[in-house]
């Protein structure tokens, strides 16, 4: 029950960032902007340079989420590579109150820097905002606070990674088209709203592709399971589907494995994690045709942390998107043995 | 404050005492029960001083840690600085001003599990009345806090009426208060931004985030405080807290002395409901935003509070020191394992072996006292 509300809650978050969080559409790439923070002259640090440590603080909204400890994981073994780090995680527990006493706490350590995944935007805009004009950089990860007082942000694109699935649908599942479906995530949140736009774009790409039932399911494995189950038996003529998370394309299986139809659809998905129970492992294992991987952004955040902390920088890109990868048989066992490495 | 207590509790303690101990332990006899501790039975007094107020040597145990274990930087204990010590209190002013409700509920024999939820209703209903009824700060603070008071009333006369156990009528309170929360908002978080006009909440509401004393002490700890200190003294300083403590202990003999079990009992939910419903308002006024969801889990951890401050789940014994002590010694602890980076799994878990503990201390005094 309490899995269930968590995961409701997060989503929920996802409608803040949406507005506010992906500033660019279709294609990934980087905006720069100069992003000098007020109360520093000169560089984006007050504490910066070569030869010194750094301590940084990342308020993490909820560990327990596979994608939230995926970024958590990435983020500790990629800090691996700057001994000059010390990288400290706190559990916001999806709530809005614990994860601003996880920001003062860091306020109280004086970390050098603040990394953040705010739970909800706006009620962590007025914390992080305080780091902010303290001259403590901010780096923002996959979600967003409100207005610009902030370093920087990186994050993924939902309407470019829905459309790269279409078209991947488009060009390489049925070049020769056919009936497609579509599992949504909750329909209030605007990574499911995105990812459905995005696919629904992409697979215009061949003219003979038509999307014939989409249906919300939730986020959810059993409620995919149940919603797919009925579109099949509505569509028989149903060639593949495209889910907004591995979770449902992972319910979408066993839908069809039920009605024994298992190699007659192609099932895609979306988040790509490399864990055991990730979508990865369902490519490799031929249950899924591709996924499209969510990047975690870890690398990219730590790059910035270390313009800004050790070279001193006056101004770093102020959104940095983070292109998807596609994920097919190919790929997955590369990301797999990557990830456990 | 202290005064109040030292006067009336003993009252209170004995007129329980007087009541329970022929039900409960008929072979004790009462004037042993009654009689100051005597060197033969008692041999260790001070246990009993400490399980009496076991959360608030716990608080102080814990405090010296924090100062043994802060991590200092500069010369400077990170964990005294005025800013670290009003985020403790920060942190833990809406459970702990739901702990405090909830104490009234568990001494006269109760459990609220609907707090949380009517914290996450009372704070989307404040915000709509504010940003899309146009009403002003007090108005629908004011209405809010009835409304809660009410919801608890209302949950105590089901409760106590249809004869109900209160850990059912409030399971059943915890869904309707969500779906209400879900359908006033519209099953969507609402964002408070102020100014004058369409739209927007009175600047005023905004107060509720502030700190004051030169921007230090914030407005939620001044209130908990001010909440804690008012149940202080209807609790102990009150004919209700009498009724209160002689209703949990013996509900029949409570009856038989004349009390009005059925109306102390309500006006216990009643007053957690309003406890609930004041939380409700500081979350919204705090984060500047509402989500019917909000207070999830809240209903836990104010009952983690009330059982480590010394309250029995079997009702009749408590206090709200205790519980303001619970309260404070499970946000610093947390306080202390967050500045030295331990992780959050672990906190859960000694905050498992607090409650735990503090159940065993109350056991043990338990039966001291039946022996």
């Amino acid at each position: 029950m309490f899995k269930s509300l968590n995961r409701r809650r997060s989503v929920l978050a996802g409608i803040a960032l949406a507005g506010l969080v992906l500033p660019t559409s279709a294609c990934g790439g980087t905006t720069t902007q100069s992003a000098a923070a007020p109360a520093v002259v000169g560089g984006l640090a007050k504490n910066c340079g070569s030869g010194k440590t750094f301590t940084i603080g990342f308020a993490q909204a909820n560990n327990a989420e596979p994608y939230r400890q995926r970024v958590n994981a990435d983020l500790m073994a990629e800090a691996k590579k700057y001994p000059q780090f010390k990288v400290t995680i706190a559990d916001g527990q999806g709530d809005d109150n614990k994860q601003i006493s996880d920001v003062e706490n860091f306020l109280t350590q004086q970390v050098d820097l603040l990394m953040i995944s705010p739970f909800e935007a706006q009620p962590l805009t007025p914390v992080v905002t305080q780091v902010y004009k303290k001259g403590i950089p901010v780096i923002e990860l996959d979600r967003q606070t409100v207005g610009d007082q902030y370093t920087a942000f990186v994050g993924g694109d939902n309407e470019a990674i829905g459309k790269q699935a279409g078209e991947y649908v488009a060009k390489t599942v049925l070049p020769d088209g056919g009936d497609v479906a579509i599992l949504q995530g909750l329909t209030s949140t605007t990574p499911a709203i995105q990812r459905t736009q995005g696919f629904q774009e992409g697979v215009k790409a061949n003219s003979k592709i038509h999307v014939v039932a989409v249906q919300p399911a939730d986020w959810l494995p059993d409620k995919a399971q149940t919603v797919f189950d009925a579109m099949l038996r509505a569509h028989p003529s149903i060639k593949a589907v495209y889910a907004n998370n591995d979770l449902m394309a992972n319910g979408a299986y066993l839908a069809l494995k039920g009605q024994n139809k298992l190699g007659q659809v192609a099932i895609i998905g979306t988040d790509g994690l490399p864990d055991p129970a990730g979508g990865d492992q369902a490519v490799l294992d031929g249950k899924f045709a591709a996924t499209f991987v969510y990047p975690t952004g870890a690398a990219d955040a730590l790059a910035l942390a270390k313009k800004i902390l050790v070279d001193c920088a006056t101004s770093v890109e102020l959104n940095t998107v983070v292109p998807t990868t596609l994920v097919d048989k190919e790929t997955a066992a590369k990301l797999i043995a990557a990830a456990s490495s | 404050m202290t005064t109040e207590s030292t006067q009336s509790e003993p009252q209170a303690a004995a007129a329980h005492r007087a009541a329970t101990e022929p039900a409960t332990a008929p072979s004790a006899t009462a004037p042993s029960a009654i009689a100051p501790a005597g060197p033969g039975r008692r041999r260790f007094p001070l246990i009993d001083v400490l399980v009496r107020f076991q959360s608030l040597l716990g608080l102080v145990v814990v405090l010296i840690g924090g100062l043994v274990f802060s991590p200092r930087r500069n010369g400077t204990v990170l964990f005294l600085t005025v800013d670290n010590l009003a985020n403790i209190v920060r942190a833990v002013s809406e459970t702990g001003i739901i702990a405090v409700g909830m104490t009234f509920v568990i001494i006269a024999g109760g459990i609220d599990l609907s707090v949380g939820a009517v914290l996450g209703l009372s704070g989307v209903t404040v915000a709509t009345l504010m940003v899309g009824h146009g009403w002003g700060t007090v108005a629908a603070i004011v209405t809010v806090l009835i409304a809660g008071l009410l919801f608890g009333l209302l949950q105590g006369v089901v409760s106590t009426v249809m004869r109900i156990q209160a850990f059912i009528v409030t399971l059943a309170g915890l869904q309707v208060a969500n779906g209400l929360a879900r359908m006033v908002s519209g099953d969507k978080f609402i964002n408070i931004n102020y100014g004058h006009g369409h739209g927007l909440a009175p600047p005023s509401f905004a107060v509720l985030g502030d700190r004051l004393f030169g921007n230090v002490i914030p407005v939620s700890a001044v209130v908990f405080v001010l909440v804690g200190a008012v149940a202080l003294v209807v609790l102990n300083g009150t004919r209700f807290g009498q009724h209160v403590f002689a209703v949990g202990g013996n509900e029949r003999a409570a009856r038989l002395s004349g009390i009005n079990v059925r109306r102390v009992k309500i006006i216990t939910f009643g007053l957690c409901g309003l406890a609930a419903a004041l939380s409700g308002v500081l979350d919204a006024g705090q984060l500047s935003f509402a989500n019917p969801n909000s207070g999830t889990g809240y209903e836990l951890a104010a009952i983690a509070s009330v059982v480590i401050g010394g309250t029995s789940l079997f009702g009749g014994e408590g206090t709200v020191v205790g519980t303001v002590a619970g309260a404070l010694l499970l946000g610093t602890l947390n306080n202390i394992l967050q500045l030295n980076n331990v992780n959050a799994d672990l906190q859960l878990i000694v905050t498992g072996l607090i409650i735990v503990a503090a159940a065993v201390l109350q056991n043990v005094a338990a039966r001291r006292r039946a022996s």
